[in-house]
This record gives C-alpha cells, structure tokens and sequence, in this order.
C-alpha cells in the first residue's frame, strides 16, 4: 500500500517518541539503577512503538535500529543486563542516531547505524544470542515434503503446513491447534505445543484428534484459522510421503480479496480528506513541550562537554503556540539556550569562589499574556560582559568613544544589530557566537519582539513575546485592479504618501527619491502580474493604504 | 450494516493506518483508545462488533485489557496487533480470550484476512 500519505504523521509522532525516550533516558541517569523500571519500561513503549510504525512505512534502517534497541532494552527490563554508565550512552547515543534515521528515512536518505547496531549488539553478546539459534529449525526442508513424524496414538492424523510467509508461525500453529480443540480433543501434537511456540519447526506439524466431526470439518476448522497452504487428513499412505504436494492437497490460494480491499486505486478519492486533515494538523494549536521536551537533553549534552554543572527547569509546558510558530521558534532559543551555557553560566570553581552555588540555574518558561506566549531562558550566571560590548561598538563605530557605560537598551539594541555578534565570532567573548541577532531576525519576522535585561554578576534574561498564531497576522491592505492584497505589517518599514510629480525615470524604471536615498518604485499591479488595463483607477487606489487588521492572511476580507 | 469497530493503539500512526484499511473496506470505526484502560472503558461503552489492540499501551497493556474486554463480554472478538518478535505475548492474548491476530508492517490484505476470520 502507499504509506507515503502517512509520513508527516509518521514523522511528527516519531519525534515524539524519541523526545520522550530522552526524557525518560535523563531521569534513568539522574535516578540510576535502583528507580530504572519505569524509565527502562517507557523507553521500551517508545521504541517499540517505532519500530512498528518504520516497519510498516517500510524505512527498514530504522526498524532494523529500532528492533535491535528493543531486544537490548528487553534484556535490560528482565534484568539480564545491568544499567551502568555504558548503557547510558549506549542508548542517548542511540536515541540521537534512531532520530537522525527517523529524518533520514523521511527525506529518503541512508543514515549509517552500523557502528551503534553493532554496539547494542556487543552490549547484549555476554548473553545467549538469539539469532544464532534460528539455523537450527528445519527452515532449510523443502516447503513441499511433510516433514513432522506421525504422532503415534489413537484419533485421526491431521498434517497442516503453514503458508511459507506466515508470520509469527508459531502463534499461528497455536492458533490452529486452539482451533481444532473446539472441534475435537486433540491428543497429541508433534513437535509439541511448547516447541511450535517457539517457532521450533519448520513448516509442517501434525496432530491427532479424536471427534466425532468429518474429515471435511476437520479441515476447515484447521483453515478456518488462518496460513495454512495445505492440510491432509487420514493416515499417511506410504506412497505418497515424500513426494511433491499432489494436485489434491489444493494449495490455499493467495489472500482472495474481498470485493472491499483497499486498492492502490483506492487512496486517490481518499486524497482530498487527507489534504485537509493535514491542514487542520498544520494550523492546529501545539503545546509547546513538543519542541521544550527536548532541551533537556541538549542542556545536558552541552553542559557536560564544557564541564559545568546546570540545574535546568522548565515551566509552562502546556501552554499552546501555533504549530507553524512552534517549529520557527526552536532554533531562537537553543540559540539562547546554548548563550547561557557557553557564555552565562560559569564553571563551578567561578561560581564558588563568586559565592555562588557550584550549579548554574537555568531556567527556560513559557507563559500566556493576553493574547501573547512569552517564553523566557533565564540563568545566573555572569551576565553580558557590557564593557566588552562597549568597546566593540566603539571599535566599530557604532557608539561615541566618549561613552562610558551602556543601558539595557542600548545594550539590546547593539548585541540586536545585524552583524554585530556575527563580527563577535571571531572573539573568545562569544566562542560559538551569540547569535542574537539571528534570535532577533527570526521573533521580528514572526510578529514578536525580544528583549533581553543582563545583570553583571547575577545572569541574563532573555524575553520573546510573540504572537499566539500565525494565523492572524495584522496586515497592510493594498488595493490593486479591484483586488485587494494583504502585506504583513512586519514586512513594511514605512508608508509614503506619492504625488505623481515625484516619480523620475531612472534608466527606464521608475524611482523616487526619499530623504536622500533613490529608491525604485514597483507597481503592485505588475508585482501580481496583474494586466494593466483600467490604468486610471488603478494608479490611484494604488496609492491608496492603511494597515489595518484582518484575520488570517490567506483570505483577506475585501470588504473596507 | 456496517460492522463498527474500537481501535486500541497508542501510536495515532497505527490507528489512522489501522482505521484506513478497515473504514475503506466499509468497517464503521466507532472509537479509538490510547490506553488498556480506555480500551476497557470504551468496549464498555461502544459495545463495538470488533476490537484491534495493540500489545504494548501505557495503563494497562493490550493483554490486561483483552482480560477485561472478555471478562465484560465473553464473545468480544478482539484482533491483536503485534509486532515481529511477540510470539509469547500473542499466545498470551489468545489465551486471554483474543481471537486472531496480525503483525505489523500491515498489509491491508492481511488485515482484513484476519478481520473476516475474527467476525466469521
């Protein structure tokens, strides 16, 4: 079937699972051996619960990896393996790897789990390997040959073999054998129950039963079960053991469709309701823990590269964001995240001798203010070197070399500036770069605002309000031809009245000159490749605008 | 009429999937369950002609909840949902009182298969 209609779904709850896991995998770490079984028993669920989704979307490395993972966890959830610091990275490395193999697998490209596959496999090799006893079955015997001794004893023989794809044979001879207990007393099974249960036989097995039904009862009690290629009641005639399946014992025929079956055909009238569901998915409200949940780990993972010690929190993990901003706003604060921990919060010794807790605390929030989200990364840390941002700016020309100290505007509106913490890269006061300039970039074009308050010594706020959707963007309505055009506000710096008299034509284009800048004038008209006719009219209402507000973009009102 | 059907998995993935293949082959889907322990409530409920469960659910696994379903209604006919790898747990659920099952990836023809046995 076409699986590929599920993907996003696949995806999204993927991402899921493998943010719990990491959830679960960092208390396993805080809580250590002792509290491991609900932690071990959760990231069982999560894999396992990926495996089967991969599988059945046919991304096979992340089955594989997901299959592998869960055979080493269920080894650890018995017991049989122990949970120690190896395992721990053992499986936070696996979680990174299953996650990049979920996205791989997604955008159709290879991830290699060939080094974690065969760790997971060293890990659980002090055990008994259960895939080596698989040789052992008679999967070799020729499907056709009736390979099961007759059981001795009284009742009626009965042989069924199992259709060679069969999944989960052995529950399904089970099954078969339940079967025929409703139809009679079934005396003896060779190999027996115990062994066909674990799928100790090749695809054959036989039994006796003792009933009162017919030889035709029998049988589609046996079939009436399900995978059966082919099933022969009635002692054995010498003759015919041995030999190739004879016409009579009417191999099942491959699955009969019932009239109803889903046909690839099938999915194409399904595709408008799933187009319109994944629009209800996309503009849905998402609580904002789908993207936090994964923070923890990052902080972990940062914290402990650079050797400081971070009590992280997060607060207001429910509270609900577009879904469209929620993917947006991840990469500003992992941004601000990573500012606090590579540059905020200090070492331990720092922090001791600064008579500070040996951990930083760093908090990440988020919380509804009327018809905002704030979303706050506090830490205690030492707070924005000001007098280095000073002189940077002097350096640069961006503030009067006479200046002695800067305000948190000031400050805000330098570290903001397009450029300045990118020239900040170079120097050890931001190693990896601030970036706040991209924070910055990124909240503004989602309708948001950043502000961020420093205290030397005592650590750096950070606070992005931002619009609850994306949904409702407040807009500048334009009038072009009798169409009318909605320009988000955050995309228009200024609005100039024109007087035809100012226009110039500047090597064929039309410019005007503002203040002292030419800047070239663009018809909306032609921008929308709108034809030119009913020139009066339009020329005029082009001209005309005022921002106004409108619900959803997408489908402006004409009406004002 | 339709038969109705509760689709017990924790994964939406699998009940979309799961519920795909049954409503385009005129199943009526009537409920879905995340949990053992909504599964219970909604069979309750629902009083549906088929259940599909996944074996592996938070509060309560698909097993438990088979105990329960059975214990409410003898007849319930329950189809397992399982994974590579389960045996013994599906031979649990049988025992349980489960009447069939498929393993995952699904192909719908197998479903289905599994579908007409459990209501035949």
């Amino acid at each position: 079937m076409d699986a590929s209609q599920y993907a996003d779904l696949f995806l999204t709850e993927s991402r899921e699972h493998v943010s719990a896991m990491n959830q679960w995998l960092l208390q396993l770490e805080r809580d250590g051996a002792a509290g491991s079984a609900e932690p071990i028993s959760a990231i069982f669920r999560a894999v396992h619960t990926v495996k089967g989704m991969s599988a059945t979307m046919g991304y096979v490395v992340v089955a594989e990896l997901s299959h592998e993972l869960e055979t080493l966890l269920d080894r650890v959830r018995r017991g049989e393996l122990p949970v120690n610091g190896e395992l721990m990275d053992l499986l936070f490395r696996s979680a990174d790897v299953l996650e990049s193999a979920i996205e791989g697998a997604v955008a159709g490209r290879d991830v290699s789990t060939t080094e974690v596959l065969r760790r997971l496999r060293a890990f659980a090799e002090p055990g008994v390997n259960v895939a080596s006893d698989r040789s052992t079955g008679s999967d070799d015997a020729s499907p056709n040959e009736w390979t099961a001794p007759a059981p001795v004893g009284s009742g009626t023989l009965v042989r069924i073999r199992l259709a060679p794809e069969t999944p989960l044979k052995g529950v399904r001879a089970f099954l078969i054998v339940q079967a025929l207990r409703r139809v009679g007393d079934v005396v003896i099974v060779v190999p027996p129950v115990a062994s066909l249960q674990a799928e100790q036989f090749g695809h054959d097995f036989a039994l006796r039963i003792v009933t009162t039904s017919s030889e035709a009862e029998i049988e589609r009690g046996t079939r009436g079960a399900g995978d059966v290629a082919s099933v022969r009641v009635g002692e054995d005639d010498a003759q015919k053991m041995g030999q190739a399946p004879s016409v009579a014992e009417a191999r099942r025929a491959p699955s009969p469709a019932p009239a109803t079956l889903p046909s690839d055909d099938a999915s194409a009238p399904a595709a408008p309701i799933g187009d319109l569901r994944d629009e209800i998915m996309t503009s849905r409200m998402v609580p904002v823990w789908q993207v936090f949940d994964r923070f923890p780990r990052l902080v972990r993972d940062a914290s402990r590269s650079l050797g400081k010690r971070i009590e992280f929190t997060i607060e207001g993990k429910d509270i609900e964001l577009d879904r469209s901003m929620l993917d947006e706003i991840g990469d500003p604060i992992v941004h601000l995240l990573r500012n606090a921990i590579d540059h905020g919060i200090e070492a331990p010794e720092e922090r001791t001798a600064a008579g500070k807790a040996p951990a930083g605390r760093l908090k990440l929030s988020a919380a509804r203010d009327r018809s905002a989200v704030v979303i706050r990364v506090s830490d205690d840390g030492r707070g924005i070197d000001r007098d280095r941002v000073l002189a940077r700016a002097k350096v640069s020309g961006l503030v009067d070399s006479t200046k002695a100290a800067l305000n948190d505007e000031e400050l805000l509106r330098l570290i903001a500036r397009p450029g300045f913490s990118t020239a900040e890269r170079i120097t050890d006061l931001s190693g990896r770069g601030v970036g706040i300039d991209a924070v910055y970039t990124r909240v503004r074009a989602l309708g948001g605002a950043v502000d961020i308050r420093s205290q030397p010594g005592q650590g750096t706020t950070a606070t992005l309000r931002l619009p609850l959707t994306l949904a409702i963007v407040r807009a500048l309505l334009a009038r072009a031809a009798n169409e009318v055009y909605a320009i988000p506000l955050t995309h228009v710096s200024e609005t100039v009245e024109l007087q035809a008299a100012a226009l110039r034509t500047l090597q064929g284009s039309e410019v005007i000159v503002l203040r002292a800048d030419v800047l070239p004038v663009l018809r909306l008209r032609d921008l929308v490749g709108l034809e030119r006719r009913d020139c009066a009219a339009g020329a005029r209402s082009d001209r005309r605008s005022r921002p106004a507000s409108t619900d959803r973009a997408r489908c402006p009102s004409p009406r004002w | 009429m339709s038969h109705t059907v509760l689709i017990c998995d924790d994964a939406i993935f699998m009940r979309t999937m799961v519920g795909d293949i049954l409503s385009q082959a005129g199943f009526e889907v009537v409920g879905e369950a995340e949990t053992g322990l909504q599964a219970v409530e909604k069979y309750r409920q629902l009083k549906p002609d088929l259940v599909t469960m996944d074996i592996v659910m938070p509060d309560m696994g698909g097993i438990d909840a088979v105990r329960e379903i059975c214990k409410l209604d003898p007849a319930a006919r329950i189809l397992m949902c399982s994974a590579m790898g389960q045996q013994a747990l599906v031979v649990e659920a049988i025992q349980a009182g489960a009447k069939d099952f498929v393993v995952k990836p699904f192909q719908p023809s197998r479903v289905l298969e599994a579908v007409q046995r459990v209501l035949g």
